[in-house]
């Protein structure tokens, strides 16, 4: 098995692509020569996601059932060494809290009703600095929309499900990718103390492939930081990487004060200044390692002045445009973005590049887009979007070989 | 050594608050129980009780409103410690909004103490009624509610907590609490308590305008963690060597359509491990009600030569319909370029160009699916039948789906001219 290899890792043909050994769209098939080594089996991306979050370390899974995020809790109850049925959304997410409050890693999957539900005390976990990784699948909504329906709509909500505030967001764009992000997953939600979202959907997670095992890097428990605490031990006081070591309550050795509250470095409710720093640097923590996080594929095509921007499901479809758009000779670069907040400035400079830059999306309005270049972008920014199914190759090549 | 489990800081609480009193007891009883100031991790709720983390030298949690309970199971599962003390404290407020995270703590008999500090108000927004607000405290105050008081003590009683206790009088606090704190499970302790502002003035107006009080015990089994050695989801045992070869030209879309219990679902998944077993890339999707167990079943299988990103399949290149809830699916699908099988129990339109087979009648209800996805193959040569004899032969019910196969394999011998009707 390949390792996961260093990042921005340059393939043979030029081709940027970041963590991941091989693109989704590149995997070595019949018409390329059949290899004799793979390892085909036929699963799909909640099997993978939920078997790299268990292999990364991951403690437990506390869910609630909700479409279409089943497999997860089918999966979850049938992996983990530890599962717990909720009775609700908001007890999942307060299980989750005590549970990664007393030192463990826990893992939930939901849907768009139950991150509602979810919300105050995902800012409660955000707040105490919890580690702990929640499984979005997204479906159509608003409202219950339709739970059988895939969607690529809840990117705005993340957006600014912490007001103001960047919680870490990975959205996989392929089977490789709910491998590689789920660990990765896990190993910012330990190292930065935070609650990590896999922003998945419908499609990625409940269509079976066909897919080799043999591609999968090798991955093992994310370790955790063992900090030392000397006397004075302070639950909020940052470290040198901004973020503050962590302890479990019920330790013997030190007090530990986490609160929900605007608080001190001793995690003691206060409003002063030093209360607001701390609040600051829940921020600055994640933003700070921005570049670190930033995870995306970048398929450059020698003269294209085209780009299409896309994450998700809907990059897929992307990948099949460009190749379809090559085909007629047209020359169109692909950016498949995997780590939806933060945005790394490194992905705002490579959109500058191009003339004209066309978001793909399955939503009403180009939500990603929105984000990084508000409701009144620039010309050459153009969006591709689609609501109540999945957008075919043809609806994207369509708009681009018509300019 | 009570004042070991306390800060040291002073109390924020309104001259005559029963909070007061309640943390010096939660103290003292803790450290009747031999409990140290590490060993003990306090929950608190939003609300005039919630101020008491800072003073208390414990590990301490301070969560949301009505969440204390939920929070602290939380921290028993991780903790899994019982020599650990998790103590959680709300008011009648908290244990209204939050009452399943109570009724919950209590079914799983988890090892903590809730107590509840029940003053009657919400006092920390101005003295608006709770659902543990009594109704002669209502009628007193003039409170046009006449809904009755949530009795907190019997609903955790009855959802299975191990001890429970209402206590009116501040002289048994310390002993009730010593009692819960003792009790191996859930145990919760509902404590009146004065708010000088809003609530009762006096211990003779708490008294009266309180619930009996009340000791309530039960054994049962008290919730453990269960940390199980699991198996891996992709195991090598399910791995598909590409063994045999396929006809597949390029990338082809099949859509199977019958009713929910036909083994749409499995007879397509069987389609596709076929197609890898012949080396081909391979998705499949289903969709079905979410009455599962009723109304249409429909699958997507796409097998390809080259590997799939796109997985959607707008038209099909075969249409297989078993049942007629599966033609109303799939007949807007149904392009002009698809091959179309149908059974003969589906009430083929006079419209429709499709090839008819009793794939019921070779292979019953639950096994016409398959039979119709055995006959295809058979027909087109597109993949071989051991393929799909391989992929069934793996399955639980591989017997009977290798006498299917068989059956329709023979079937399409039989009838190489398609009856129309």
């Amino acid at each position: 098995m390949p390792v996961i290899p260093d990042k921005d890792q340059q393939n043979t043909a030029g081709i940027l692509i970041t963590l991941l050994p091989y693109a989704e769209g590149e995997l070595p098939g019949k018409t390329q020569g059949m290899a004799t080594d793979r390892k085909i089996t036929f699963t799909d991306g909640s099997a993978l996601i939920t078997e790299a979050l268990v292999r990364s370390g991951a403690d437990m899974f506390i869910g609630y059932p909700i479409t279409p995020s089943n497999r997860f809790y089918a999966y979850g109850q049938k992996r983990f060494p530890v599962f717990y049925p909720a009775p609700d959304e908001i007890s999942v997410l307060q299980w989750m809290s005590g549970a990664a409050a007393a030192g463990k890693l826990p893992v939930t999957a939901t849907a768009f009703p139950g991150l509602a539900l979810m919300t105050e005390t995902l800012n409660m976990a955000y707040v105490m600095e919890l580690p702990m990784v929640l499984v979005i699948t997204q479906r159509l909504g608003p409202s219950t929309g339709s739970a059988t329906v895939g969607a690529q709509g809840d990117l705005a909500l993340l957006n600014g499900i912490i007001p103001g505030f960047p919680l870490p967001t990975f959205c996989p764009a392929g089977f490789a990718d709910c491998w590689t992000l789920a660990h990765k997953a896990v190993h910012t939600a330990v190292n930065l103390r935070t609650p990590v979202v896999l922003l998945t959907s419908k499609e990625m997670v409940m269509t079976s492939r066909s897919f080799d095992l043999n591609k999968l890097p090798e991955m093992g428990p994310v370790a955790r930081p063992k900090p030392k605490t000397g006397k004075g031990y302070q639950p909020y006081k940052a470290g040198d990487a901004g973020v503050a070591p962590f302890l479990p309550v019920g330790n013997s050795r030190h007090q530990v004060r986490l609160t929900a509250s605007m608080h001190n470095r001793a995690g003691r409710i206060v409003k002063n200044e030093e209360s607001l720093a701390v609040t600051r640097n829940l921020a600055a923590k994640i933003n700070s390692h921005a570049a670190e996080l930033a995870e995306y594929a970048h398929i450059t095509t020698p003269g294209a002045r085209k780009l299409l921007v896309s994450y998700g499901v809907s990059a897929l479809a992307a990948r099949d445009a460009r190749a379809a758009l090559a085909a007629r000779g047209e020359k169109v670069s692909l950016l498949i973005i995997k780590t939806l907040i933060p945005l790394a400035t490194e992905i705002f400079a490579l959109i500058d590049t191009y003339e004209e830059v066309f978001f793909v999306e399955e939503n009403l309005n180009g939500q990603l887009q929105e984000i990084m270049f508000g409701k009144r972008p620039p010309d050459k920014i153009k969006r591709i979007c689609k609501l109540g199914s999945m957008i075919a190759p043809a609806e994207i090549v369509n708009p681009l070989a018509a300019q | 050594m009570t004042a070991e489990l306390l800060s040291g800081t002073k109390f924020p609480f309104c001259p005559g608050c029963g909070h007061g009193p309640t943390v010096k007891n939660i103290a003292k009883a803790l450290t009747a129980c031999g409990y140290r100031p590490l060993d003990v991790v306090l929950v608190s709720d939003i609300g005039c009780c919630g101020l008491v983390d800072p003073l208390f030298a414990t590990h301490t949690l301070h969560g949301l409103h009505g969440r204390s309970p939920a929070l602290a199971t939380g921290v028993v599962m991780g903790l899994n410690n019982p020599g650990k003390k998790v103590v959680a404290i709300q008011g009648d407020g908290g244990a209204t909004i939050g009452l399943q995270h109570l009724l919950e703590a209590a079914r799983r008999n988890t090892n903590m103490t809730l107590i509840v500090t029940n003053n009657l108000i919400y006092g920390m927004t101005g003295g608006q009624v709770s659902g543990l607000s009594t109704n002669e405290f209502k009628d007193e105050n003039h409170i046009a509610d006449e809904a009755p008081p949530f009795d907190v003590c019997q609903l955790a009683h009855q959802a299975g907590a191990a001890y429970v206790a209402r206590v009116n009088t501040p002289k048994s606090i310390t002993e009730k609490l010593i009692e819960a704190f003792a009790t191996p499970g859930f145990s919760l302790v509902e404590i009146a308590s004065l708010c000088q502002p809003y609530g009762a003035k006096k211990m003779a107006q708490l008294r009266a305008w309180s619930r009996e009080e009340v000791v309530l015990r039960q054994a049962g089994p008290v919730a453990a963690l269960k940390v199980r050695e699991t198996e891996t989801l992709l195991p090598e045992s399910r791995v598909l060597p590409a063994m045999f070869s396929a006809g597949v030209p390029g990338r082809i879309g099949v859509m199977l359509a019958g009713s929910a219990g036909g083994g749409v679902q499995s007879a397509a998944k069987l389609l596709a491990k076929a197609g890898i077993l012949a080396g081909l890339a391979a998705t499949m999707k289903g969709e079905y009600p979410i009455t599962v167990g009723t109304g249409f079943s429909v699958a997507e299988v796409i097998l390809s030569n080259n590997e799939i990103n796109y997985t959607g399949l707008e038209n099909p290149d075969v249409v297989i319909v078993v049942t007629n809830d599966g033609l109303l699916k799939a007949r807007p699908r149904m392009g002009a370029q698809a091959r179309i099988y149908l059974d003969s129990q589906v009430d083929k339109p006079t419209d429709l160009t499709a090839e008819v087979f009793d794939f019921h009648k070779v292979a019953g209800k639950k096994g016409a699916a398959l039979a119709a996805i055995a006959h295809w193959l058979a027909v087109s040569g597109l993949l071989p039948a051991a393929a799909l004899r391989t992929a069934a032969s793996k399955h639980k019910y591989g017997a009977e789906f290798l006498k299917i196969i068989a059956a329709a394999t023979e079937l399409a011998v039989v009838q190489q001219e398609p009856r129309m009707r």
